[in-house]
C-alpha cells in the first residue's frame, strides 16, 4: 500500500494505482483525455502532467503512467507542471478547426473545458491547419476527424474493449486517421460508446444532430428498459423530445457503457403516432370522463355476468410501482384473475427461473466480468442483452474461459462449444458464471445448480421489470392471460401497459387499457388512458438479477414540439399543459380507479415488504429484493 | 446673519433660473422631433447575412445562453449542403432588456444591435420576433467576415480549401 503526497494532501492508495487515479480519490482533478477509468492508460496526450518534487521518481512525469510509489511527494499546481499542460493543450488546439459553433460537443466537450481551464486563449501559431476527409459511418454516428486530438480513447474502446474489428487507426505522426478502411455502418453493437468517449467532437450522436446543447438539456438518471439487464442511463430531452440517450456509470451493473439497442431507441417515445388522448369508444375525452367511463362498465360488466368476470392484467414491461398496485385493483372490482404474464409459458420459465435466483446465485454484469469460467447454455447474449456479451467478453480479456452450448451463437470473443453442461469443468472453477435465457429449458438447469453451490446465475428475461413481475406473480398466485381467458368466465380485461395478443382479446366484450405504446389492447379497448414512457415518470423497475433501481422523471409528456404541424416556428399560443400532455403514470391511474371504486386514495404506491424502496435512490448502486 | 445667506441663496436659485429661461431648450419634442442615435445604440436587434449573401446565425445557442432574461429561444438544422442554421429564431421583445450580451456572444457575428429602439406594440404578442421578422439582407457591422471559410467543415469550400488549411491528409499514403 503505498503512501504519498499530492498536493499536501496525503493518500494511501492500493498498490498498481497511478497517480492520477491517487489524485482523484482525494478529489484533486487532473487533466485527461486518453487516460479513462474502463479503458486505462495511453500516455497519448501528454496533458496529465504533474510535477515530482520529492521521492523515488523527479520532475515532471505523466501522472496517468506512474504508479503511485512509497514517499512520492506530487504537486499538480507547480509552475513548471501548470506550464506543460498549457503548452500541451496549446499544442493540441494547433490542428483544431475553428467549429464549436457548429459542433454538437460544444458545451459538452472536455478539449474546451481544459483548454479554457488551461489559459489557453489567443492562438500563437500562424502556420496552417491539418484537414480530413469524414467518413459516413451510418445513421447513428456522425464522423468529424478535423477535430480529433489522437487520445486513442475511440480505438481502444472499439478494439480491446468491445472487440470491434471493423473500425481502426491508420496513417502516421501527424496524419494518423480514426475511422474504417471504407465508408459504411460501425457494425460493433456498441459503437454508440464512442460518441460518450471521444473527448471532443469527432464522434456526435446523429439521431440528436444539432438538436439542443448541453446546458438546455433536460436530464435525469435513468435505468435502459431496453432489456432485464437494467443498464443506467442519462438520457437528454428538449422541447418535449428524447433527444439522445447516454451511458450513466453503475459499477455493479453495466459499468461504463451502454449498447446501442438501448442508446437509439428514441423513436417509440417521440412517435407522432403514440396515443396521448384519453379515449372513450374512440371518441377523445378527458381523463376525468374516461375514469367515469371505465368505472360505469366495470359495474356493468360485474351486474351481466357476475362477480369474476374481470381479468386485471400487468405486464413484464410494467414499472414495480404500477404493478404493486394491481392486487389491490383486482381485489377491488373483484376480478376473476390477475395476470402478470399474457404467454403461459413465459409465466412458467420466468417464475421457475426466479425462483432460482437467490442473493447468493444472482450473477451481476460485473460478476460475469469478474468470472474465470463463463457458460451460455442456449441463448443469444448479443442479440437478447447485448451488454452481458460485452460483460463476458470482459473477462475472456481477464483470462476467463467461455463455454457455449447450442448452436448459431456469436460473441465478441473466442468460446469452446460444448455439447452439455456436464462437458463444463464447474468444479474447478472459482466464480463460474451460468448465464441462460427464459427460454431455455429450466428444468436442467436445477440439477447442475444444486449441486454446484459456486455457481452463480445470469438470466435474460425478455423485459425491464420481468424479475418484479415473476416476484409479484408468486406473490400473489397470479397466473396467465392465457388461462384465465381458456376458463370462459373472463369478459372484460383491464391491460396496465401489457402486450395482449390478438386471439386472447377476440372473445372479451370489455377491454380496456391503460398504456403509451399503440398495442393490440390499445386498439381494442373501449376505453382508453394514455399513460408516461418511463423517460417523464419517476419509477422502479427490478433487473434481471433482482436489483430494484430507481428512474427519475427526465421530461414532461407531450407532443414534441417538432411534431407540431406544418408552421415554420412554435405557435404563439399560452396554454398551461402542452399539447399530448394528458399521459400520468400507470400507478396514479390505477390509483385514481382503485379510489373510483373503493374511495381509498394511495399516494404513496410502496407498502409493507417494498416499503424500503420509498427512499431509494436513482444514483445508487439499487437494492437488491431477495430479502425485503 | 441669517437673513443675508437666505437671501443671498434665494436671489442665486433665480438668477440660474432667469439664466435659463434665455437659453435654447434641449428638450427634443419626441415624436414630432427625433434624435439620431448613436451607431453602437443598443436596441432592436437583428439576424445578418455573411458577404455571400448566407444566414451568418448557425443557431450555436450562445445566445440564448447568455441572455440574462431567456429571450431567445431557436432550434437548429442541417442544410443539405452541411450548413447549420436556425431553422425557427425567436426573440421575446416584450422581455428582452436590450443588454447585448447576446451581440457579444455571438461567434458568427450573425445578431447585432440596430439603434432603431422604436418598437413599441400595442398587443404584446406582436413583440414576438420570429426569424422572418429579424433576418436582414446585409452585414450589418461587419462587412467580410464569413464564419464558414473559417470552419473547416466545408461548407462554402471544399475541405481543405479555406484559408489557412492544408489539403486534406491522404490517410493511405506511405511518405511521413
Amino acid at each position: 500500500m503505498p503512501k504519498l503526497i499530492i498536493d499536501s494532501i496525503s493518500v494511501e492508495v492500493a498498490d498498481g494505482t497511478t497517480v492520477l487515479e491517487a489524485a482523484q480519490s482525494v478529489d484533486i482533478p487532473i487533466p485527461h483525455f486518453c487516460w479513462h477509468p474502463a479503458l486505462g492508460k495511453a500516455g497519448a496526450c501528454r496533458v496529465c502532467a504533474v510535477k515530482l518534487v520529492d521521492g523515488p521518481v523527479k520532475g515532471i512525469q505523466m501522472s496517468c503512467m506512474l504508479p503511485a510509489q512509497d514517499g512520492m511527494v506530487v504537486s499538480t499546481t507547480d509552475p513548471e507542471a501548470v506550464a506543460m499542460r498549457r503548452h500541451v493543450i496549446e499544442w493540441l488546439m494547433i490542428n483544431h478547426p475553428h467549429d464549436c459553433p457548429v459542433c454538437d460537443a460544444g458545451g459538452e466537450c472536455q478539449l474546451q473545458e481544459f483548454t479554457i481551464a488551461g489559459g489557453h486563449g489567443i492562438r500563437r501559431y500562424t502556420g496552417s491547419k491539418r484537414t480530413h476527409v469524414n467518413q459516413d459511418l451510418g445513421p447513428f454516428i456522425a464522423h468529424e476527424m478535423n477535430r480529433c486530438i489522437q487520445c486513442y480513447r475511440c480505438v481502444r474502446f472499439y478494439q480491446e474493449y468491445a472487440g470491434g474489428t471493423d473500425f481502426g487507426v491508420m496513417g502516421s505522426a501527424g496524419k494518423v486517421y480514426f475511422g474504417r478502411f471504407q465508408d459504411g455502418q460501425l457494425e460493433s453493437p456498441f459503437s454508440g460508446n464512442l460518441v460518450d468517449l471521444c473527448p471532443t467532437g469527432v464522434f456526435t450522436d446523429k439521431t440528436a444532430r444539432f438538436r439542443a446543447r448541453y446546458w438546455d438539456y433536460e436530464m435525469a438518471p435513468s435505468v435502459c428498459q431496453g432489456c432485464s439487464l437494467g443498464c443506467n442511463t442519462t438520457p437528454v430531452a428538449r422541447y418535449r423530445e428524447l433527444l439522445k440517450t447516454t451511458a450513466r456509470q453503475n459499477k455493479a451493473v453495466n459499468g461504463w457503457f451502454i449498447c446501442d439497442r438501448g442508446r437509439f431507441a428514441n423513436n417509440e417515445v417521440n412517435d407522432p403516432q403514440r396515443p396521448r388522448t384519453p379515449l372513450v369508444d374512440n371518441r377523445e375525452s378527458s381523463r376525468d370522463e374516461a375514469l367515469d367511463a371505465l368505472l360505469l362498465r366495470i359495474a356493468q360488466i360485474e351486474e351481466q355476468y357476475g362477480t369474476g368476470s374481470i381479468a386485471i392484467v400487468g405486464s413484464p414491461r410494467l414499472a414495480l410501482e404500477g404493478a404493486l398496485l394491481l392486487p389491490l385493483l383486482a381485489q377491488c372490482c373483484s376480478a376473476g384473475a390477475l395476470c402478470y404474464f399474457t404467454s403461459q409459458e413465459e409465466s412458467d420459465t420466468t417464475l421457475f427461473l426466479t425462483g432460482l435466483l437467490s442473493a447468493e446465485r444472482s450473477a451481476s454484469q460485473q460478476d460475469v466480468r469478474k468470472s474465470d469460467c463463463i457458460v451460455i447454455c442456449g441463448c443469444d447474449p448479443l442479440q437478447e442483452a447485448p451488454m452481458l456479451a460485452l460483460a463476458v467478453r470482459q473477462a475472456w480479456r481477464n483470462g476467463g474461459v467461455v463455454y457455449v452450448i447450442g448452436d448459431g451463437i456469436d460473441l465478441p470473443c473466442t468460446f469452446t462449444t460444448v455439447a452439455s453442461l456436464d462437458a463444463v469443468p464447474l468444479a474447478d472453477a472459482k466464480q463460474p458464471v451460468l448465464i441462460c435465457s427464459a427460454a431455455n429449458r429450466p428444468d436442467l438447469l436445477a440439477a447442475t445448480l444444486k449441486q454446484q453451490t459456486h455457481l452463480k446465475l445470469a438470466v435474460l428475461f425478455p423485459e425491464a421489470n420481468s424479475f418484479g413481475a415473476a416476484q409479484l406473480a408468486m406473490a400473489q398466485g397470479a397466473i396467465s392471460l392465457e388461462r384465465a381467458v381458456a376458463s370462459g368466465t373472463i369478459k372484460g380485461i383491464i391491460s396496465v401497459e401489457a402486450d395482449i395478443p390478438p386471439q386472447l382479446l377476440a372473445g372479451i366484450p370489455f377491454v380496456a387499457a391503460l398504456d403509451w405504446r399503440l398495442t393490440e389492447a390499445v386498439r381494442t379497448a373501449q376505453v382508453f388512458l394514455p399513460t408516461t414512457a418511463w423517460v417523464e415518470m419517476d419509477g422502479t423497475a427490478i433487473n434481471h438479477e433482482g436489483r430494484a433501481q430507481r428512474f427519475k422523471k427526465v421530461m414532461h409528456p407531450g407532443l414534441p414540439l417538432r411534431g407540431l404541424g406544418p408552421a415554420v416556428h412554435p405557435p404563439h399560443i399560452h396554454r398551461s399543459t402542452p399539447p399530448g400532455g394528458d399521459p400520468q403514470p400507470a400507478w396514479q391511474i390505477v390509483a385514481l380507479i382503485i379510489a373510483g371504486l373503493s374511495g381509498e386514495r394511495i399516494a404513496e404506491p410502496f407498502s409493507e415488504r417494498w416499503k424500503r424502496l420509498r427512499e431509494l435512490e436513482a444514483e445508487s448502486e439499487g437494492v437488491m429484493t431477495h430479502d425485503l | 446673519m441669517k437673513i443675508v445667506s437666505d437671501m443671498t441663496a434665494l436671489l442665486t436659485g433665480m438668477w440660474i433660473t432667469w439664466q435659463h429661461i434665455f437659453r435654447r431648450p434641449v428638450t427634443i419634442q419626441y415624436p414630432e422631433e427625433k434624435r439620431t442615435p448613436y451607431p453602437r445604440y443598443r436596441a432592436r436587434i437583428v439576424l445578418t447575412r455573411d458577404p455571400d449573401g448566407g444566414e451568418r446565425c448557425v443557431a450555436c445557442q450562445l445566445c440564448s445562453a447568455a441572455c440574462p432574461v431567456d429571450c431567445i429561444s431557436m432550434q437548429s438544422a442541417e442544410a443539405a449542403d452541411g450548413r447549420r442554421y436556425a431553422a425557427w429564431f425567436r426573440i421575446n421583445f416584450s422581455r428582452c432588456i436590450f443588454c447585448g450580451l447576446c451581440a457579444e456572444a455571438c461567434p458568427t457575428l450573425a445578431i447585432q444591435m440596430t439603434p432603431d429602439f422604436e418598437i413599441c406594440k400595442r398587443d404584446i404578442m406582436e413583440l414576438l420576433y420570429e426569424k422572418e421578422d429579424l433576418l436582414i439582407d446585409g452585414c450589418g457591422k461587419s462587412h467580410d467576415y464569413n464564419f464558414y471559410r473559417h470552419a473547416g467543415i466545408g461548407v462554402t469550400q471544399p475541405r481543405g480549401a479555406g484559408p489557412k488549411e492544408k489539403p486534406p491528409v491522404d490517410v493511405r499514403g506511405l511518405l511521413p
